[in-house]
């Protein structure tokens, strides 16, 4: 993989903010819709947009001969994992959206989690892919070996 | 609705604030900021292409005049594969032509090849009626959305300068690089938004009530049919068309005008400060001709439909609300970005322009690369500034400029043809064709007719005669009297730099059509798609597929047959582009250009820049601090 140049980094980092600004908002909009009078359907429809825009991602990190960078890769599960956080807590708290919208998101969110380690298994080998995670392996060891990151380098 | 409105408003501002701050961070040399360092990456050339063309259209007008007009209309969305055509012709060559002379600009390259000051001049035209009435209108009618849709809450004004101000300080802060990330980003949302809510309103909203009842046209107009090929009226103003106005001569004359965004001074500046990939063919068939053209063709008429049926815009957002707010505020935010596309991007690449064309070359000669980017901010801000007070206060003005723009760019498609492909189009040539075609516009349009008739007497007949679009009366005369003079001049003093550029031209892209028959099949097909897509023969269209000839009986295909019609020659339309630019490597950069030329050696002192000292060291004053 050869080092990106400074404008080339730039330009793909501007491409990626695009195409998730293009796939965040019809999402949201779905999400709303979903959440009131549109039901699973359109929940099921946001999350279709959202793995779009992950697919979008993929398809820049192969024009570009890149892989997710470290700052994406932990933007990206910190919002997967707030977000299903939250889906738990108001499941447990609020028992109209549970009754109401407890499936839809349980599918959105496992299809989510599953397309993302297809894609890992896909991109590094199912061993690898375990590697890029297996924090207890790098605390014993004492440092993080940098070939073993899932994050390629741009 | 007021709050969410801005708040997504604000977000999306942030957001090219965002783009602007790390592209003017990157920025290495002074000069970039002008022109991006002519490496402007290939998907802003891809996706600015589309909506700058969705923009130009005026996507809040565009919907209003098919919920007005029905599906006859629909035909100007077909008429966007034109733009891919003539984007398809000229700009690879255009391209090409600037990385051999290292001109920047089409003014500049126009302006050189036919060695001709008036064409400098005409360009400077142009470029300011793109950059501030065609600039304006878009703001004004972004102002007026947000002014309607928030009841008030945000008067016209106030959004007109807040949105002003927030684009200019994206385009200030990154230059043209960050407008033009900028610009490419909201294409892409305005392009992903469209289809959202086509989708939408198809099946939450009307649950596609416009395949069955089709658009619920008023006032005479006939409903989802083309009224004829031609109307022999004297135009709109002096009497009305029976069934509309847009027939298929009104529908192929406009699509021509739609090919003026492509030979635009700010598209091909687009286009020549682009690094040399694929971009060019991929853009042109798959984003202009293919989504931009298709999802117009295929969601303009669901929104057209439910527009129509409520009476109004405001009253179609209105109906959203009552389902989402935020699904109507997504609306509103999708008209919104397409104007501001117009706005970032007119602006913005006339300002860089001004900058190359004017500033360096007659105002202040020889300045160095951190003078220039002062004088392009400066530029900047007296751009928006002219913007903002013209879409304010004189919102009509803005209008009635702005309606002469395309039309007169498509006006210099001669010369660019000239300057392309056909080296014996001279420029007394050009230069004839551009005055005579441009008279036939100025008094086929609002403009020249109000100025005439107030100066004067009333003519007999108003604008768009005999249904034929401004751009279609201009280009007519201009072609003719543009070959003729050719003919006799072509041999003329110039021929010498003009021969200069298409040598070098077979030198490092020689043109590849293939044999002779191929060459003869690509452009007959062309010709024939335009004849029955655009042209007379779209006419077909209103009955062919519910009254087939053969068949002997009324079917009911379930949608209006003109759409069908439509539809089938979108696809037809985007596998020409596909052909012409692809296979016929029309925009495909199979090497980079060698060798420089220069296409004035000779030193002639009428067009040597004026030097203005006492402008040079005002600025001095100011940026040495």
């Amino acid at each position: 993989m050869t080092p990106l140049g400074p404008n080339e980094t730039l330009d793909r980092h501007a491409l990626v903010m695009a195409c998730w600004l293009a796939a965040a908002l019809p999402a949201a909009f779905l999400f709303d819709y979903g959440f009131g009078q549109g039901g699973a359907p359109y929940l099921l429809s946001g999350f279709a947009i959202i793995l779009a825009g992950f697919v979008a991602h993929v398809i820049v990190n192969a024009v570009y001969g890149t892989g997710f960078s470290p700052r994406e890769l932990g933007l990206g599960l910190i919002i997967y994992g707030f977000g299903l956080v939250l889906f738990v807590a108001l499941s447990l708290v609020g028992a109209p959206l549970a009754a109401h919208n407890f499936m839809p998101l349980s599918v959105g969110f496992i299809t989510t989690g599953a397309v993302v380690i297809f894609y890992l298994i896909i991109r590094y080998g199912a061993r690898q892919a375990f590697e890029g995670f297996d924090a207890i392996r790098d605390f014993r060891s004492g440092d993080r070996d940098p070939a073993r990151s899932t994050g390629g380098s741009e | 609705m007021t709050s969410l409105l801005v708040s997504i408003l604000v977000i999306v501002a942030v957001f090219g604030l965002y783009l602007a701050t790390i592209s003017g961070r990157h920025t290495q040399q002074a000069s970039d900021f002008v022109d991006g360092g002519q490496s402007l990456p290939p998907w802003v050339i891809i996706f600015a292409g589309a909506g700058i063309t969705l923009a130009s259209l005026s996507l809040s007008d565009h919907l209003v005049l098919l919920s007005t007009f029905g599906l006859q209309y629909n035909q100007v969305a077909v008429g966007i594969i034109c733009v891919a055509l003539v984007a398809a012709l000229t700009q690879k060559r255009l391209w090409l032509a600037s990385r051999l002379t290292s001109l920047r600009t089409l003014g500049d390259l126009l302006g050189d090849y036919f060695g001709s000051t008036t064409l400098r001049i005409f360009m400077l035209v142009l470029l300011f009626l793109f950059t501030i009435p065609f600039a304006a209108m878009a703001l004004s009618q972004a102002g007026e959305l947000v002014d309607a849709s928030t009841a008030g809450d945000i008067p016209s004004g106030l959004a007109i300068w807040a949105i002003a101000f927030a684009l200019f300080v994206c385009s200030v802060i990154g230059g043209w690089r960050g407008t033009a990330y900028f610009v490419a980003a909201q294409s892409l949302l305005v392009l992903a938004l469209l289809l959202f809510f086509g989708g939408f309103t198809g099946f939450t909203v009307g649950k596609l009530a416009f395949t069955a009842g089709g658009i619920a046209t008023t006032g005479g107009v006939l409903p989802d049919m083309i009224p004829g090929v031609i109307q022999f009226t004297a135009g709109i103003g002096k009497e009305l068309p029976i069934g509309g106005i847009w027939t298929t001569f009104a529908g192929l004359t406009f699509a021509l005008s739609l090919g003026g965004i492509a030979i635009s001074p700010g598209f091909s500046f687009l286009g020549m400060t682009s690094k040399p990939h694929r971009g060019f063919a991929f853009g042109q068939v798959w984003m202009i001709a293919g989504v931009a053209a298709g999802a117009l063709i295929l969601v303009g008429p669901i929104l057209a439909g439910e527009i129509a049926a409520g009476g109004s815009l405001t009253a179609f957002t209105a109906r959203l609300a009552s389902l989402d707010q935020m699904v109507a505020v997504g609306f509103i935010v999708l008209l919104v970005a397409a104007s501001q596309i117009a706005v970032a991007f007119f602006a913005g690449s006339g300002a860089s322009i001004c900058t190359v064309e004017l500033t360096s070359r007659y105002i202040v000669p020889g300045m160095d690369q951190r003078t220039t980017r002062f004088a392009a901010r400066v530029t900047l801000a007296l751009v928006y500034g002219a913007v903002a007070i013209a879409a304010s206060y004189a919102p009509l003005g803005a209008t009635i400029f702005s309606s002469l723009t395309l039309s007169l760019s498509v006006q210099l498609l001669p010369a660019v043809l000239g300057l392309c492909w056909v080296r014996w189009i001279s420029r007394s040539g050009v230069l004839t064709g551009l005055i005579v075609g441009g008279l036939f516009v100025v008094f086929t349009e609002s403009f020249g007719l109000a100025l005439f008739e107030r100066l004067f007497i009333d003519l007999p007949w108003g604008r768009w005669p005999l249904s034929v679009h401004s751009a279609g009366w201009g280009l007519i005369p201009n072609f003719a009297a543009c070959l003729l003079v050719s003919l006799f001049t072509r041999s003329g003093a110039e021929r010498d730099r003009r021969d200069r550029l298409h040598d070098a031209f077979e030198k490092s892209q020689p043109a590849r059509n293939g044999n002779p028959a191929a060459t003869t099949a690509k452009w007959s097909l062309t010709l024939l798609w335009a004849f029955f897509a655009l042209g007379p023969g779209a006419i077909l269209g209103n009955k062919f597929f519910s009254e087939p000839i053969f068949a002997g009986t009324v079917v009911a295909p379930g949608v209006p047959s003109l759409l069908i019609w439509q539809v089938l020659f979108w696809f037809v339309g985007v596998f020409i582009v596909w052909w012409l630019a692809y296979q016929g490597r029309l925009s495909v950069i199979d090497q980079l250009p060698r060798h420089q030329i220069n296409l004035v050696p000779d030193v002639n002192p009428l067009f040597e820049p004026t030097t203005t000292p006492w402008i040079a060291r005002l600025l001095d004053r100011v940026t040495g601090r």
